[in-house]
């Protein structure tokens, strides 16, 4: 009965995850970079850093 | 009725990889985990689901698969090199038939480790191998934590699914295993697209903490209860209200212990007084062997070269309180007795070079880590903030895993490869990533020259 419980409940999650991933598109390939986020600014130069 | 479900799902998971061959890869992470050949008892028994799932993930990415993203990293030529020495030790083992058969689920293990991150090639691949791992290793810690409530537990008694003590069934094992998921459980509840955070993922997210902590009480393996102690200190680092946190776990301290049957608060009092376990000193006594056995075998005596020892073992008996406290020492012989921890059993077994290796893959990834979340931790733009705490759950699950391995001989256990494999994903896929950032960064000042010259 535990048993059936613990593979049951697991299972189904499991089921319905592989069911989601199945219709992503991003699974396969990262959206391209205009739908991405902006990457970050570069870092701030330190002070004291030497200037090119 | 289980047997038809069972085979069912599998059948239907594999069929899906047809559609998306990198299901393929997370049905060998399935198998490997959960082993439903060994819960069912038809048609799943009689072909080998294992093999042939290694074979379609492979097959899969070598055929179809995109593979202009993937890299070959650092830590997977450790893994390889660690492989051929493994191989090489094989041949020249002192119990060549028990080797081999140690060598036949080795080999797969690393192999796969060293595979699994040329396919970790996006955001969501890594987060679904995390989750298929959580979910599955959740199947035998609900089963386990269940069992454990209902009053099932007890030390080699907790039954999970199976008769069976080997791989993640075995109680020492899970325990660990089952602490080291609890980092990857919250960052799925947390940052996962796949069940996206609401109230039922947390609902069932914090089950199933609930549920793997309950593993070391059920398991009543003190390994567990270490590994629980180091995940609460580590735990320290990110959480914000600390006062509050320590507070709550001292409150449910002491709610928990007067709970706790009382074979439990027996065997971890063994922690302190090992001297009258014989468990406890044997092991000690096998790891005294073993750095005997490394002095005239630097280079290891292959799997399962314990079986060449016998230990003798004094026990000390301590009766009494106060003054009259009376000691009684007896002897104990053994032989053929397991390392019964992870670094002497890759000395013993691969000698100094093996666990040098060995040594070398895991800090590096706790290393690794530990870049990638110095990098991105202070970045709050969108879609840059499940970098750090991943990271940050994958360097607390292996180290929660390092130290359980202290008492437990799970140097290739197959989950500790997986971890190390997700980990070599995420350090190759931020790298690339941040590469083409840098690409974009260099690009965009030169745009915007053009438009500043275009301008009227």
């Amino acid at each position: 009965m535990i048993d059936n419980f613990a593979l049951v409940v697991t299972h189904g999650l499991l089921a319905l995850a592989l069911w989601r991933l199945v219709q992503r598109d991003d699974l396969d390939t990262d959206p391209p970079a205009d739908e991405a986020p902006a990457p970050a600014p570069l870092p701030a130069p330190k002070k004291g850093s030497l200037r090119a | 009725m289980l047997n038809l479900a069972l085979t069912g799902f599998v059948l239907a998971f594999l069929a899906l990889g047809f559609r998306r061959p990198y299901l393929w890869v997370l049905a060998y992470l399935y198998i490997d985990s959960l082993a439903p050949q060994k819960i069912s008892w038809g048609f799943l028994k009689v072909i080998p689901i294992s093999l042939i799932s290694f074979i379609l993930a492979f097959g899969g990415w070598m055929l179809i698969d995109y593979k202009a993203n993937s890299r070959f990293t650092l830590r997977q030529g450790l893994i390889l090199i660690l492989l051929i020495y493994c191989g090489l030790t094989t041949m020249t083992a002192d119990f060549p038939e028990d080797a081999l058969v140690k060598w036949d689920w080795v080999w797969k293990a690393l192999l796969f480790a060293m595979f699994v991150p040329l396919t970790l090639t996006t955001r969501l691949r890594i987060e679904a191998a995390a989750l298929i791992m959580t979910l599955t290793v959740g199947a035998i810690v609900i089963n386990g934590a269940i069992k454990t409530l209902a009053g099932g537990g007890g030390y080699g008694t907790l039954r999970l699914f199976v008769d069976d003590n080997s791989g993640l069934y075995e109680g020492s094992i899970i325990s660990a295993v089952a602490i080291s998921i609890i980092p990857l459980i919250f960052w799925l509840m947390k940052h996962g697209t796949i069940f996206p955070p609401d109230w039922r993922v947390k609902l069932y997210g914090s089950a199933l903490v609930f549920s793997c902590v309950l593993i070391p009480i059920g398991t009543q393996a003190r390994t567990g209860l270490l590994c629980v102690a180091l995940l609460m200190v580590m735990a320290l680092r990110t959480i914000k209200r600390r006062v509050l946190y320590l507070s709550l776990i001292a409150v449910g301290v002491m709610v928990a212990i007067p709970l706790l049957p009382k074979s439990y608060t027996d065997r971890m009092n063994t922690i302190e007084n090992h001297n009258a376990d014989q468990s406890a000193s044997t092991r000690v006594a096998v790891w005294k062997w073993t750095l005997e056995y490394a002095k005239d075998h630097p280079f290891g005596g292959g799997f399962d070269a314990y079986r060449g020892n016998q230990v003798r073992v004094e026990l000390t008996d301590t009766k009494g309180s106060g003054n009259n406290v009376t000691t009684s020492t007896r002897e104990a012989f053994d032989k053929a007795r397991a390392y019964h921890s992870a670094y002497f059993e890759m000395l013993g077994e691969q000698g100094w070079p093996g666990l040098l290796i060995w040594l070398t893959l895991m800090v590096s990834g706790l290393l690794q880590m530990e870049l990638i979340r110095g990098r991105w931790k202070k970045r709050t733009g969108p879609g840059e903030t499940w970098q750090a705490p991943l990271a940050n759950a994958l360097q607390q699950s292996l180290l929660v895993y390092m130290v359980g391995s202290l008492f437990v001989g799970i140097a290739f256990q197959p989950f500790c490869y997986m971890l190390i494999g997700l980990q070599c994903g995420l350090w190759s896929y931020l790298k690339r990533i941040e590469s083409q950032n840098v690409q974009q960064r260099a690009a965009r000042p030169a745009l915007s020259l053009g438009n500043a010259v275009a301008a009227p």
